[in-house]
Order: C-alpha cells, then structure tokens, then sequence
C-alpha cells in the first residue's frame, strides 16, 4: 500500500487531544455513598472474572482513534498498484456506432455497456496524475469529457454516452483524439471497441491501446432496400445478408404503408447475400418497410435488431412523362438524362403519338396544331395556333433580359447566337430575353399549359456549351412541374441532412420522427435542413400554413451499412502500418485507491462508538421514568425462621 | 409526643409480645411460661420425693392416699431479657441529609432503626421483660440504656432513644462490635441486631460470640432504596462515606444489573447463613413503612406473637 499525499498522514497528531481529552473526561465525578463495600466486591469480581473489562473503559478512546486512523489514512489516499491499461495522457475513445448496440456480452448486456465497464474499471485503475478525455465515436465525434483527472466527471461522461445508430467517423475520431493528446508526454489513445475500424487509419503520434468488445459474429441484416418506378409502377429490391458461420432462417415481411404485404420464409447462407425482387406493389405505395424476423414465435434471429428492419419511401416520378420531337439533339438528350425524376421519350418529328404527356418538347419542329399539354419550343420553323413565325434575323446581339425565376443565375449576355427566328406571340408570352431583332426566349401560360419558346437553333448557338444551358433547362423544368417540398434521395444514412424546400404559402414544417416524437419549424428561409435524422425508420414531413397542411410526403433513414453489419469482433485493428491487438497492453501500473472503503469504515466506527455510548453511559429516559414512579412501599423481604 | 412515635402505633404494639425460643435464663418472675420447674401456681408434673426436698412442696394428698411421698413441680414463671442493638455506624446516617419525617415513609436508615428498636423495646418492657438498647458505633458499645422492666419505662426509653446519634467517624467492624457486647451485655437473651451489615470484616464471628454466651439472636438488616437499587451513572468514583475510600465504577445498565444481582445473593448468603446458625433474619428496606416490620415480617418470622 502507498499513498499519494503521505504528507497528510501527519493528521494523526490530532490523536494527542483526543487522548488528552480523554483524560481529562476520566476524572471521575466523586459521588459519596453510605458503603462501597459491595461495589468493591462487585469490580474485584468482574475484573478477576472479565480481564477485557479494563479495556471496555477505554473501548471508547479505542474506537476514536480508530475513527481518526481511518479518516487520516483515507485522506491520504491508499492506492495499491495494479496493471493499468493506460496512464499518463489517455484519449478514452468509446466507440458508439451501431454494431456497439449488438447485445452478445454476458447477461445480455449490449457491447456498449461492457465497454462502458471496461472504460470505467480502466479510470478507477489510473495513476492519480493521469488525464483523460473521453470522446464518444459516433457518426460525429463528441468530446464527452475535456481532458481532466477527476475521475467523477470521467464516470460521468462515460455514463452518459450513448451509442448511436449509424456508422463511425473514426478518421475524424482518431484526428480528435491525436489532437487532445498531442504534446503531452506519456501520450496514449485507448480504443474500446468491436473493431469494425477501416483499414487505412494514418499513424498517430501516440501508443495505441485497443480493448475489443464482442464475441459474436452472427448477425442477419438487410443491407439495401430500394423502390424504384419502373414503368409507372413501383418495384421493391431487397438484399439481405448473412455475416454469420450458419445458415439463418428469416422470415422477410414487408409492410407497405403499416399493413403487412408479403412474408416470404428464406435461408441465407453463411457469408452469402440473397436478393428479393417484389414488382407488384400498388401504386399508391408510399412507404415500405421491410423487416426480418425468426421463423419461431418469441425468438431473435441475431444480437443487434437494428439491422433487422429497413425504411423506404417510393416517390412517383415528378416531371411525369416528357416527349422529346428531334430529329437528333445530343445536347437535349444528355440534359433530359440528368434531370431527375422524369421519364423521357424520343420520336422523331412527324405524326405524335395518341398517350398524354406532362410535357412535349418540340426541337426544330413543330406541328402547325400544337397538343394541350406543357410545351418548350425549341426553333420553331412555322406558324401555329400559339404564334407567328416570319423570316430568320440575324441581329442577335443581346439587349436586355428580365427578372425572372426562369433567368435565375443565367447572364444571357454573354451567349453568342448565330441566327434566331423571328417569333411573334399571340399576346399569351412575355419576352424574356431580347436581342436587337427580336426576342430570343419567350414564356406564358397559354390554355392553363405553360408554354416557352427558344427562337435559336441550339446548335446555332453556344448555349449548350455555357454553364447557363443546364441551368435554363433545370430553372425551366422546376417550372413545368414544380419542385417537391424537399428533395427526396434514396441512400439516407443517420445523421445525413435533409434539404427542404418551402413551397407557396407555407409558413412551418413539421417533421414526425420513427418514434412519432414530432418536431414544428418555423421557416424562415428559402431553403432548410433538417439534421435530426439519427434515428431509423421514416420521417413523415409536412408544409403547414397556419393549421392546414399544404403537402406531406415521407423519407426514409436506413443503416445501410456492411461494416456496421459486420458485427464479428476483431482482435486487431490497423493503425498505419502497425496492426494493434489486445494484448499489445498490461504494461503499465495504475493506481486503485480504495480511500472510500475507509471512509465507510470509519463511519461505521462511528455508528459503533455511538452505540457503545449509549448503552453504557446513561440512564434512559425509560428507566428513569420507572425508577420514579415505582412505589417505596410493600417491598419486603421475608426473613427465615430459624 | 415523641418525634418517633404516634399514639395510635405505640396503642398497636401493645398487643404484641416478643417470643424466644431458647433462652430460658430468667432471673426474676417474670409473665413467660419458663421450662424451669418453679414456684408458680400452675401445676407441672410430680417426681419421687428425695431426701433433702422441701417439704413445703410435698403433696399431702397424694401421700396420704397412696403413703408415698411426692414432691409437686409446678410450672416456673420467668421473665426475658431483650436485647437490642442498633447500628450507630456512619453508613447508618443515610440518605444523607435527609430530613426528620414523621411520616411512615421515612427512609433515613437510623431513623427507621430507632423506629424499630423503640418498637421493640415498647413490646418488650409492656409485656414485662428486662430491656436493654445498645448502641453499635464502629467497632464497640457507644452506649446503652437499661436493662430496665415496667410500662413505665417506655417513655424514658424513647426519650433516650431520640437523643442518639451515628457516630461522626469509624469504620463498622461489626465482629469486634458484637463480641464487645456479648462480654458485657449482662444476662443473656433474645437479642435483635438491627444493622446495615455494611461491615467489611464481617458479622459472623461477633454472631458465634453471642450465640456462644447462649444468646438468642436475630438480625433485622436495613437498606435504604438507593442502595438496593442505585440511582446513578456514568463514570463515578464511588466515596466511602466511613473510611473514605474511592472505588472506580462506570455504571452502565450491564454493571447496574450485576450489582442488583451481587445484592439479592449477598442477601441470601446472609439469609442462609442465619438459617444455618440457628438466628433469625429479616431483610427490611427503608422504604416500606416501619410498623409492616413489626407487623408483619417479625410476625412472620415468629419472633413477635
């Protein structure tokens, strides 16, 4: 036993007063009675019969300075040495990514708890000059703990650390923790956890120490859940993986907006991924949700469920169907390609086909009747019903352009036009932009249908060549079908940010998370991000004006991901070049206080003294009152005859 | 009125006489049926006459109806000596500085002793007996009143009685006490020590001293309450109040009750020890009323009928 502040054992002199007090006490008060003859019989007795008697007087003082040696000893904080993991300067890094929530550890327990055990025996074994930060490993890391030496903010930051359900930032983690400990002498980086780690880790400048967690490998996931339209109709894909040594039987079920649609019983084998394909899903579907489960009632197919379930939503393609007359234009083609959600047809000019379309786009052609749908006309070659074609002019230089959403981010001034037709509306269109001779891009509503017009051959032009091509075209597109509430990408990861985009009147929004907690923003700016997306499931958003809804639609967060899925525990894991296992430690010495155990102990002592007090110095109340209230009389004591 | 005694007790103890069952040593004629053949009236037996008897005592009667000569033995009528020895010692003088209450709860232990031995002695000398009060101080007779016979004396008796004192100092040597006593106490009788027994040589040599001179002997042994059952705690040291002594004791409920228990066996030891030797005891606490003793406890002990 050592201790870390001996200086304090000097405390002890405080057991001279003690003593001296209790000298001073033992000067008995002198009370004269009529003979002591019996009470002398009575001590020479109990002291002939009861030698610990003598010391019984002075158990007192005994348990006083005993009372006094726990407290000092406790101040002076005892430590025995004991094997320490790390010491010194410690980075504590927890690691709090899904697979962490795999509950194999012995009594159930999850393996973010065993290392949250393993993280707080590793600061109770700590030299007493040790500093540690702890920083939670999640999809961000999170300094739980600055760098300190009081081991009750360390417990209390590892016990407030809570894993996450997404994949680890470990570059980031590792850069963190290099930078909290960088300088320091006796610098280490101690990391708990799985494994799970990538392999490309740079060399950090400090010793790394890796304590894994885990001990089973078994797990079942769904590792991707898309929907797709295809042809019009939505078409479900699931992929499902087995990390396992032994085939799995599952159960795959699918949901489709909270009512069960198919289950289908499936094997996987060990290390093996099976797909599923499911093409006949109403319409009308908007969320689905896929889930495995045990084919026997009560059980669980492996230890972390979190992977067990997936989310997607199906979204309709937006632009609806668009026609595309040319007789060939790569331009056009390669910009229908790269705009989202919408499904292009090609024909060549001639006779239009009977189907409707959300939009028609006619290039160097158009029919002297045009179709009552949304239009974009591009060089138009004759007369219609909409406008007024004459002869080509060739003063093209730009002369002014409008404010206009369709404009945003385009300066037309500087795009070079060979030769444009002059196009004369009939009153429905506005020019937006005007060269000398005419305009060059007219837009309006004609009929309810939104029309535009484009008086130049593209390829007369060096438009499709400038960034403001792919701009028109999308600020053009965002017209004819406008943009949804926010963008909806497939491929959603915790913590990933949702983009919504405000729309029309709409003065709040409202996110209802998987776990139906709901979440009202004000909106207050063009475009927002939604960022609380930690958990998994589907997250219904709604535009609110007021109290009415305006639009709602769904989006889904899934894992998603093989290494989280992966949950076998890794001996080692690379950092840099070096691969770092669990018994690269045992090296250091900590120290195990155990001051507390004395302080215990001394009050115990204390409870004990007081007992010992009152059982022997005074007289009760109780006794008192009987002694008082009994009667002095009819106590005889019959003699005997002789 | 004595500050001892009422009317109305002293009316009471009247009735009563003591009663010795062994001493029969009377000198003059007293009011007791003697086992002495004597001179009174009351027949007892007849024996052959022997020459040298008296011919006063012969029996005419008889010898003129059977012609042979029978000398008359009739019953000896004799008086007792009482004797009664009162504790003088220091420890006597307690509750200390009790005040005189005339009342029958007084608990002063000398008090109560002069109560008792008045008592006595007012039975005695109204049923005729030789009474002698003896005072015990430390280790000897620090005074004595009597022996005296007659109704009459009671008063004087009491009078003396409530001039004494316990004596200032000394330790009680009770042995050396009642030996001093059984050398001087004149005719022997029934003898009542009335005592705290507080006496750390003891009693029981000055006991076989008496009983040997052919006393009949009785102890009443006194005790205040608080000594039966101490009101104290804590860390004391106990004082002496005849020699001075200090004894160390811290009084706790264990040692509390370990002194209850070291009294009520001392108590028996003596009780036993009284049986054994042929002399009564009565343990009497202070706190119960005088006349009970008398009335009831000597009754019981069949010393007074």
């Amino acid at each position: 036993m050592q201790f870390i502040r001996p200086a304090l054992l000097a405390l002890s002199a405080l057991a001279i007063p003690i003593i001296v007090l209790y000298m001073l006490r033992l000067r008995r008060r002198e009370v004269t009675i009529s003979s002591t003859m019996l009470w002398q019989r009575l001590m020479r007795d109990r002291e002939a019969n009861m030698p610990w008697q003598k010391l019984r007087r002075n158990l007192l003082l005994l348990l006083q300075l005993l009372i006094l040696a726990a407290l000092v000893i406790a101040l002076a904080r005892p430590f025995i040495p004991v094997p320490s993991v790390a010491s010194g300067s410690v980075a504590l890094l927890l690691d709090a990514s899904a697979s962490m929530q795999a509950a194999d550890m012995p009594g159930g327990d999850t393996r973010f708890e065993a290392a949250q055990d393993a993280a707080r025996s590793l600061i109770s074994d700590l030299t007493a000059d040790s500093v540690v930060t702890v920083i939670s490993v999640g999809p961000t890391p999170e300094v739980l703990a600055p760098p300190t030496g009081d081991r009750a903010v360390l417990r209390e930051a590892i016990s407030r650390a809570e894993p996450t359900q997404s994949a680890a930032d470990w570059e980031s983690a590792l850069a963190l923790a290099s930078a909290t400990v960088a300088g320091r002498e006796q610098a280490s980086i101690v990391i708990i956890s799985d494994g799970g780690l990538p392999d490309s880790l740079p060399t950090l400048p400090a010793e790394v120490q890796y304590v894994p967690i885990g001990r089973s490998g078994d797990n079942v996931a769904i590792t991707a859940l898309a929907v797709r339209a295809l042809e019009g109709v939505p078409v479900v894909f699931v992929a499902m993986t087995n990390t396992g040594s032994q085939p799995a039987d599952v159960i795959l079920s699918l949901t489709v907006d909270g009512e069960l649609y198919t289950a289908d019983r499936l094997t996987i084998p060990p290390g093996e991924t099976v797909d599923q394909t499911y093409d006949d899903l109403p319409v009308t579907t908007e969320v689905i949700e896929a889930s495995l489960q045990p084919p026997v009632e009560g059980g669980s197919i492996d230890v972390l469920p979190l992977d067990d379930t997936a989310t997607a939503v199906y979204a309709p393609p937006v632009g609806g169907r668009v026609l595309l007359v040319t007789e060939g234009n790569l331009f056009l083609s390669q910009v229908l390609r790269s705009i989202p959600g919408i499904d292009a047809y090609h024909i060549e000019p001639g006779e239009l086909p009977a189907d409707p379309f959300d939009l028609v786009i006619f290039d160097g052609w158009v029919p002297a009747e045009l179709p009552q749908t949304n239009l974009l006309i591009i060089n138009p070659q004759q007369t219609t019903n909409l406008f007024v074609v004459r002869e080509p002019f060739e003063t093209t230089r730009f002369v002014r352009q409008v404010d206009d959403p369709l404009l945003a981010f385009i300066e037309f001034d500087s795009i070079a036009v060979r030769e444009a037709m002059t196009v004369e509306p009939t009153g429905w269109a506005r020019t937006l932009v005007e060269a000398e001779g005419g305009p060059l891009v007219l837009a309006g509503s004609s009929g309810g249908h939104k029309v535009a017009v484009l008086t130049f051959d593209l390829h007369a032009s060096d438009l499709p060549l400038q960034v403001a091509f792919p701009l028109l075209m999308a600020n053009l597109f965002d017209w004819y079908a406008p943009a949804q509430p926010f963008d909806v990408t497939s491929g959603l990861t915790p913590g990933d940010p949702v983009v919504i985009r405000p729309q029309g009147e709409a003065d709040a929004y409202r996110v209802t998370l998987p776990d139906g907690t709901r979440r009202t923003f004000e909106l207050d700016a063009d475009t927002l991000t939604f960022t609380e997306t930690d958990q998994l499931g589907a997250y219904r958003v709604e535009l609110l004006a007021g109290s009415e809804t305006l639009a709602s639609r769904s989006f889904a967060v899934n894992l998603f991901s093989p290494e989280e899925s992966n949950i076998a525990p890794r001996e080692t894991i690379q950092i840099g070049q070096q691969p770092v296992g669990a018994e690269a430690v045992e090296e250091e010495f900590g120290q195990r206080e155990f001051w507390q155990w004395l302080a215990g102990a001394a009050l115990l002592i204390l409870v004990i003294e007081w007992w010992v007090y009152h059982r022997g110095g005074v007289i009760t109340h109780r006794e008192r009152k009987e002694r008082t209230e009994k009667p002095r009389r009819g106590l005889l004591y019959p003699g005997r005859r002789s | 009125m004595p500050r001892l005694f009422d009317e109305k007790t002293l009316r009471k103890l009247e009735q009563l006489s003591l009663v010795a069952h062994k001493v029969r040593a009377g000198a003059l004629k007293g009011e007791r049926r003697s086992t002495k053949r004597g001179t009174s009236i009351e027949f007892a037996d007849y024996r052959d006459y022997v020459q040298g008897d008296d011919l006063r005592r012969l029996d005419w009667n008889i010898y003129a109806r059977l012609d042979r000569p029978f000398i008359k033995l009739l019953e000896e009528e004799e008086d007792l000596t009482v004797h009664i020895l009162v504790d003088a010692s220091q420890s006597m003088d307690w509750p200390l500085d009790d005040p005189l209450d005339i009342s029958p709860l007084d608990v002063h232990k000398f008090r109560y002793a002069q109560r008792l031995a008045g008592a006595l002695c007012h039975i005695g000398l109204s049923t005729g007996d030789r009474v002698t009060v003896a005072l015990l101080g430390g280790d000897r007779v620090i005074g004595r009143w009597g022996p005296h016979r007659g109704r009459g004396q009671t008063l004087r008796l009491l009078d003396w009685l409530e001039d004494q004192q316990p004596v200032e100092q000394g330790v009680t040597d009770l042995n050396a006490a009642l030996a001093d006593y059984a050398l001087r106490g004149g005719r022997p009788g029934l003898l009542f020590v009335i005592s705290d027994l507080f006496s750390p040589e003891g009693y029981l040599d000055g006991l076989s001293a008496l009983q040997g001179r052919g006393y009949e002997a009785g102890i009443i042994h006194l005790l205040a309450p608080d000594e039966i059952e101490p009101e104290l705690a804590g860390d004391l040291r106990l004082v002496d109040s005849e020699s001075g002594q200090g004894q160390d004791v811290t009084l706790d409920g264990p040692t509390r009750g370990l002194y209850a228990r070291r009294l009520r066996e001392w108590r028996d030891e003596i009780a036993s020890t009284c049986l054994n030797r042929m002399a009564h005891y009565v343990a009497v606490e202070t706190g119960t009323p005088w006349e009970n003793v008398i009335l009831y406890a000597l009754r019981r002990a069949g010393v007074v009928r």
